[in-house]
């Protein structure tokens, strides 16, 4: 590594976010840096699923930015060229009560008002959809916007495009410390060398607690466990991503959605499952606090075996092939962590993602290099501040 | 180490089952092969075996079963020094008593060799062969797999690396060729996990038994990096497919 490295922007983590981050910012025709601890993807963003589902957004500025996202992706498709197994298949949201699907109804009305098209469907509506789910399921809502992508290929792929216009990748490059003189950003220190840069975007999940000590300032990130089985590849079986109602609850905290049983509230249990372009299926997922152990347990794989075939009484004679539990930067509310530090300049913040990074992925990396390069945004990012926790 | 003792001494008597199963692993095809209730794993099918060789009459079921190869048989009844180890045998080529092979350890380092003395064909179809060993005392029970053919016999550790011949299939559930996975590993991949991603070289059915060795030789090659820093497939459960009902605790 030469002795002096510089860079207009250098974006720190190489996952999904930095990666968009980094192919908004080359776009515009900026100097770019991604800077990588490890290997593109070796975060959160390699062990997940691939919803880009809109219906299971917070209301408001949350839902706003998914709506955007979800915009973006069609020409992302076009101009990558790694196919990223982008597919509109629509988002099926199972109701195992009749309170539940209720819930579901009120909460349709308030997405459509938001301008969201979601439709409820009842028990011979979803069989439509969605043949053999369990009779006890009492209908669902549906989201025809909802759609999946291969997180691995997105990262990867929004990367290399980034790498095409110019951009730099360190891979297996640890961010060790960031020098702020005079309130500004002026070098980050890494365990390859030194880059002089008076930009720097914090995009490193799980990490960014760490790389805020360096600039003393608390990005409050906690490693949120998910654990996912992997089963064998077989010819179409799911048209749509398909989640229950149990998962909008132990994902967003909402009380009406909750599990019933207390050990399915302890691991966060909550049924997903999609059929990736390989043909596997993936199915979901735990949300568990462990620290940074992201090694899978028998509890939640049983648990989520079981959760599943309630939903879809068929899976049961698929074999499980694999396991993989990912980490989820998440914040106090579950909600991304964007924009500026106060009192240092060139600092930004993205990150917190939870476990809608790969949704969100596109507009956070338009917004982000709109507020590095220009100072402001397209979209009102306020209520994403690091400073709503204060 | 109560129950390996009984268990080596038991041997003398002729063949039984050392049983080294600890992993808190979703399986239990163990239970279900033993006909004489020696192995219980119980409702909660992530516990470990509990085995009781005092029920074992080495019929070998559970052996040709374990997808961990976590069970051998040992039979120390031939005496003067020597032990038969018997060991399930997965691959195709011909193994016939009479013959030689190399006896491993747990790494898959060679031990020595030893004289091939029984083949068994398996009764079920999923169910490994199994072939039984005679080797010094000393080291049998250090015997976790052998190595048959006739090329590794002469240089066990260069046999491992498979010729790198282009058209060849290196992952056999994902049909990628030789030359794809050189072209996934020029690709700049750090570490076999991350190459695997997006290769999808052992992300199939076999869970990466078979391609493992050979997609960490292509990358070596390709970044110049050592063993240790591509590392190797993280294992997580299932070691083998599983049917999800088992899985959910139902029995499928
Ligand atoms: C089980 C599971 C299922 C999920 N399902 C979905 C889904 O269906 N849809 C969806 O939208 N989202 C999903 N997510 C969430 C999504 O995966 C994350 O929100 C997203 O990947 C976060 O991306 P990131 O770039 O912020 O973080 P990461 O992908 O974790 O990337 C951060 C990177 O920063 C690097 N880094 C950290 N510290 C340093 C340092 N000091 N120096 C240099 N580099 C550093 C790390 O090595 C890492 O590669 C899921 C997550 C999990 C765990
Ligand atoms: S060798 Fe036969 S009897 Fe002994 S434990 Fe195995 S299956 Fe049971
Ligand atoms: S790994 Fe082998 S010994 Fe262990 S539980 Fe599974 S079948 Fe039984």
């Amino acid at each position: 590594m030469a002795d002096v490295l510089s860079s207009e922007v250098v974006v720190i983590g190489g996952g999904v976010i930095g990666a968009a981050t980094a192919y908004f910012l080359c776009k515009e025709g900026a100097e770019v840096m991604i800077v990588e601890a490890d290997d593109l993807s070796s975060g959160a963003s390699g062990a997940c699923d691939g919803f880009v589902s809109l219906q299971t957004k917070q209301l408001g500025g949350h839902l706003e930015m998914a709506r955007e996202s979800s915009q973006l992706f069609p020409s992302i498709v076009e101009e990558l060229e790694v196919d990223i197994e982008y597919n509109r298949c629509g988002g099926l949201m199972l109701a195992r009560t009749a309170e539940q699907l209720k819930e579901l109804k009120a909460r349709a009305k308030k997405l459509k008002a938001a301008g969201l098209d979601v439709e409820t469907l009842s028990p011979s509506e979803l069989k439509e959809r969605l043949p053999d789910v369990d009779k006890n399921v009492k209908g669902a809502s549906f989201c025809a916007e909802d759609s999946q992508v291969n997180p691995y290929k997105l990262t990867l792929g929004l990367a290399q495009r980034a790498q095409e216009m110019g951009a730099t990748i360190l891979k297996g490059c640890k961010v060790e410390n960031i020098v702020v003189t005079n309130n500004r950003v002026r070098e980050v220190d890494t365990s390859l060398g030194s880059i002089h840069s008076r930009r720097v975007v914090c995009a490193a999940g799980t990490g960014s607690n760490q790389i805020g000590k360096m600039i003393i300032v608390d990005i409050p990130i906690l490693p949120q466990r998910g654990q996912i089985l992997v089963t064998e590849s077989r010819d179409r079986l799911l048209d749509h991503i398909v989640s229950g109602a149990e998962y909008l609850g132990t994902k967003a905290n909402l009380a009406e959605f909750m599990p019933e049983d207390e050990e399915a509230q302890k691991l966060g249990l909550g049924f997903t499952a999609e059929q990736t372009a390989s043909g596997n299926i993936l199915i979901g997922s735990t949300r568990e606090f462990a620290g940074f152990d992201n090694n899978t347990t028998p509890d939640a794989i049983n648990a989520i075996a079981r959760n599943a075939i309630e939903f879809l009484p068929w899976i049961k004679d698929l074999d499980v092939i694999r396991s993989f539990a990912g980490l989820r930067p998440c914040s106090p509310d579950g909600m991304p962590i964007l924009g500026t530090v106060k009192g240092v300049k060139g600092f930004y913040i993205a990150t917190g993602h939870a476990g809608d990074g790969i949704c969100l992925a596109p507009i956070t990396g338009k917004l982000m290099s709109e507020l590095v390069l220009d100072g402001e945004t397209s979209m009102d990012i306020e209520p994403f501040s690091l400073y709503r926790f204060k | 180490m109560e129950v390996m003792r009984e268990v080596w001494e038991m041997a003398a008597k002729g063949a039984v089952a050392v049983l080294v199963c600890r992993e808190q692993i979703p399986c239990n095809p163990c239970e279900e092969a033993c006909r004489r209730g020696a192995i219980v794993v119980g409702e909660d099918i992530c516990t470990p075996p509990r085995y009781d060789p005092s029920r074992c009459d080495g019929c070998g079921r559970c052996v040709a079963i374990c997808p961990g190869m976590a069970v051998v048989l040992l039979d120390r009844s031939p005496g003067g020094g020597r032990a038969r180890v018997t060991l399930p045998y997965e691959m195709r080529d011909a193994v016939e008593a009479g013959g030689e092979a190399w006896a491993l350890d747990a790494e898959g380092v060679p031990l020595g060799k030893g004289r091939i003395v029984r083949t068994a064909k398996a009764s079920r179809k999923d169910a490994a062969m199994l072939v039984t060993l005679e080797v010094p005392e000393e080291w049998s029970l250090k015997v976790k797999g052998l190595r048959v053919r006739v090329m590794s016999l002469e240089a066990p550790q260069e046999a491992e690396m498979p010729s790198r011949d282009e058209g060849r299939t290196v992952c056999r559930c994902e049909e990628i060729s030789c030359a794809e996975a050189q072209a996934y590993a020029a690709m700049g991949f750090r570490s076999l996990g991350a190459l695997r991603r997006y290769s999808r070289i052992g992300l199939g059915y076999c869970q990466g038994r078979f391609c493992q060795t050979m997609l960490a030789g292509e990358l070596q090659e390709a970044t110049s990096r050592t063993p240790e820093e591509v590392g190797t497939f993280r294992v997580r459960p299932p070691v083998r497919p599983v049917k999800l009902s088992r899985l959910g605790g139902e029995d499928g």
